[in-house]
């Protein structure tokens, strides 16, 4: 198994969505080019779930929203591994954090991905209940879905026949 | 609210999601957040006291087997409510769909095996904290000790319940003094506000709010698997009940104050949890495709209340004549126990705190102990890679002066 994509966040909690409606996006623009080899996920999980998701596949890229500080809302940005401490999601509360499942899931001899891209979509408003996302969210995502695709074109993992 | 009775495989189906939710996250929080401070010990290298740490104790095998068991837990509640996380299947007067033959018994061997794996981790649990007299002294000491009420779920012979029955709530000696029915909690839960939280801290409301203080005379009261055993007479199934016993045998009898033995009866709940979701996948009932009774009456108000994995959770919602919601009120597990977490943590600062004692980074991670053993999510905040969660601890003299600070 090669790509997967996973589209985190809360479709009901306005911008905290866009990873979820970034993956909608991704998968209508990768079926409109016949690209059916490219596995797409939405998801509310972290930790231990996230973990289960990323196994097994070479190259998992995640879309989330973001919380640093600093940032302009609807920044993306690309984000290491190593570099999560500002993330809600992928630091969630209720779970172990990201490279900690990256690190137990390897441990335990599960085929963790051997490339792992992160975008994050600084989010404007992750607190309010809604299912629309705010006008810089929405450009943040746009410019997300450009930089998957990119990241696709770019991949260096070719379909095997 | 919607003054409707759902059918009774209904119930028993949403019992069973709740059972197996009860699994998954009993095995996640024992291992990955509570286990490193006994398994690795609490002056453990911080680096190592968490989750990859106890993978390197205990072997790569049995790390497996806990995320294989969590996993089952989670494959059994996607199996019956579409999703292991915000489920989209019940609806008022029952649930949206049924389970198959086929996917019962696929449950029945899934349960079998987690009931398996509950025994394993009680096991563990014994050979390797109870049977090491430095963690059972930490277990027994009075740094970790709270006199407070006790609050659990029971059914009608006062067995541990997590999805229905009476809300019963017993004193220090183990006494019972309340009981309330779902609709009744107004009478005898209330909520009191602090300015520096949005987080409330309910309190008995027939004994009052006294402060952060516990005892008979105040009205603070606990939440937790710990809890729920205090307020019961004993577990519904037999294997749990067997481990109930010995739990309250090895520390003394009823009611057990030593907080740190939340972690014990978290374990005994698992096994309850595993057993009940072996019972209810072997009722024949559990496959009826009479699972929802539609409501005919205007919704107006009502009252929900099961036990959450952290303690008892109540929902009431006031709606329009469409079902809107214009009123809500939750206290979930946590929040009952809000005044209890602020209160463990200062006694046992103070109790870990002496003077001429130097305050390091296993001090430090003792007194996160104290609030750990309350919630998973505090616990994990606190576990995650390398081992850091932002915690200061100041010394202040009779002046009000800090004379020491340690933090990290």
């Amino acid at each position: 198994m090669h790509t997967r994509i996973i589209g985190l966040g809360n479709s009901i909690l306005t911008d905290d969505g866009v990873g979820i409606y970034a993956a909608r996006e991704i998968r209508r623009c990768l079926t409109e080019i016949g690209r059916l080899d490219i596995d797409i996920v939405e998801s509310e999980v972290a930790g231990f779930e996230l973990m289960e998701l990323m196994a097994g596949w070479k190259h998992v890229i995640l879309v989330d929203s973001i919380q640093f500080e600093g940032l302009e809302p609807g920044t993306v940005v690309r984000i290491e591994p190593d570099d999560l401490h500002t993330s809600l999601r992928l630091r969630s509360v209720h779970d172990i954090d990201l490279p900690t499942a990256l690190e137990l899931g390897r441990r335990i001899g599960l085929e963790m991905p051997a490339k792992l891209t992160i975008f994050g979509i600084r989010a404007q408003d992750a607190l309010t209940l809604g299912e629309s996302l705010t006008e810089a969210a929405e450009r943040g995502l746009n410019e997300a879905v450009d930089l998957v695709l990119k990241e696709i074109r770019d991949s260096r993992f070719e379909i095997q026949d | 609210m919607y003054k409707v009775d759902p059918p009774p495989a209904a119930k028993k189906l949403r019992e069973l999601y709740n059972s197996a939710a009860f699994v998954h996250s009993h095995i996640a929080h024992f291992y990955a957040l509570a286990a490193p401070d006994f398994v690795l010990g609490p002056d453990s290298d911080p680096a190592k006291r968490n989750i990859l740490g106890i993978v390197e104790k205990v072997g790569i095998p049995i790390a497996g087997e806990v995320l294989k068991h969590r996993a089952i837990a989670q494959d059994i509640q996607i199996m019956v409510g579409g999703r292991s996380t915000h489920p989209v299947w019940t609806l008022p007067g029952g649930v949206s769909k049924g389970i198959t033959e086929e996917q019962r018994k696929d449950i029945v061997e899934k349960a079998k095996s987690c009931v398996e794996f509950a025994k394993f981790s009680l096991k563990l649990f014994e050979d390797i904290v109870l049977a090491n007299k430095a963690y059972l002294d930490i277990i027994l000491s009075d740094t970790f000790e709270m006199n407070s009420y006790w609050i659990g779920t029971v059914d009608e012979k006062n067995r541990v319940n997590f999805y229905h029955g009476d809300h019963r709530v017993v004193d220090q000696n183990g006494k019972e003094v309340f009981r309330y029915k779902d609709h009744e909690y107004l009478d005898y839960i209330s909520e009191r506000v602090e300015k520096y939280t949005y987080l409330k801290f309910p309190f008995l409301k027939k004994i009052g709010w006294k402060g952060f203080v516990d005892g008979p005379e105040s009205g603070v009261y606990m939440a937790t698997p710990l809890s729920r055993l205090n307020a019961a007479d004993g577990m519904a199934t037999p294997l749990a009940q067997a481990e109930y016993e010995k739990m309250y045998k090895t520390l003394g009898g009823k009611p057990v104050k030593k907080l740190l033995a939340t972690h014990w009866a978290r374990l005994v709940e698992l096994l309850y949890a595993a057993e009940r979701l072996l019972e209810l996948a072997q009722d024949p009932e559990i496959t009826s495709t009479n699972i929802r009774t539609l409501p005919t009456a205007t919704p107006e108000e009502g009252v929900g209340i099961v036990e959450a994995m952290r303690g008892i959770l109540t929902h009431h919602y006031q709606t329009d004549k469409n079902g809107l919601v214009t009123k809500a009120n939750l206290i979930v597990g946590t929040t009952n126990n809000n005044a209890p977490i602020s209160m463990s943590i200062k006694r046992a600062a103070q109790k870990l705190i002496q003077p001429g004692k130097e305050i390091g980074q296993g001090l430090l991670n003792m007194v996160e102990m104290a609030f750990r053993l309350y919630d998973p999510c505090f616990s994990c905040a606190t576990h995650s890679l390398p081992g850091e969660m932002p915690l200061i601890i100041e010394v202040i003299n009779p002046d009000g002066e800090i004379v020491h600070r340690e933090g990290r």
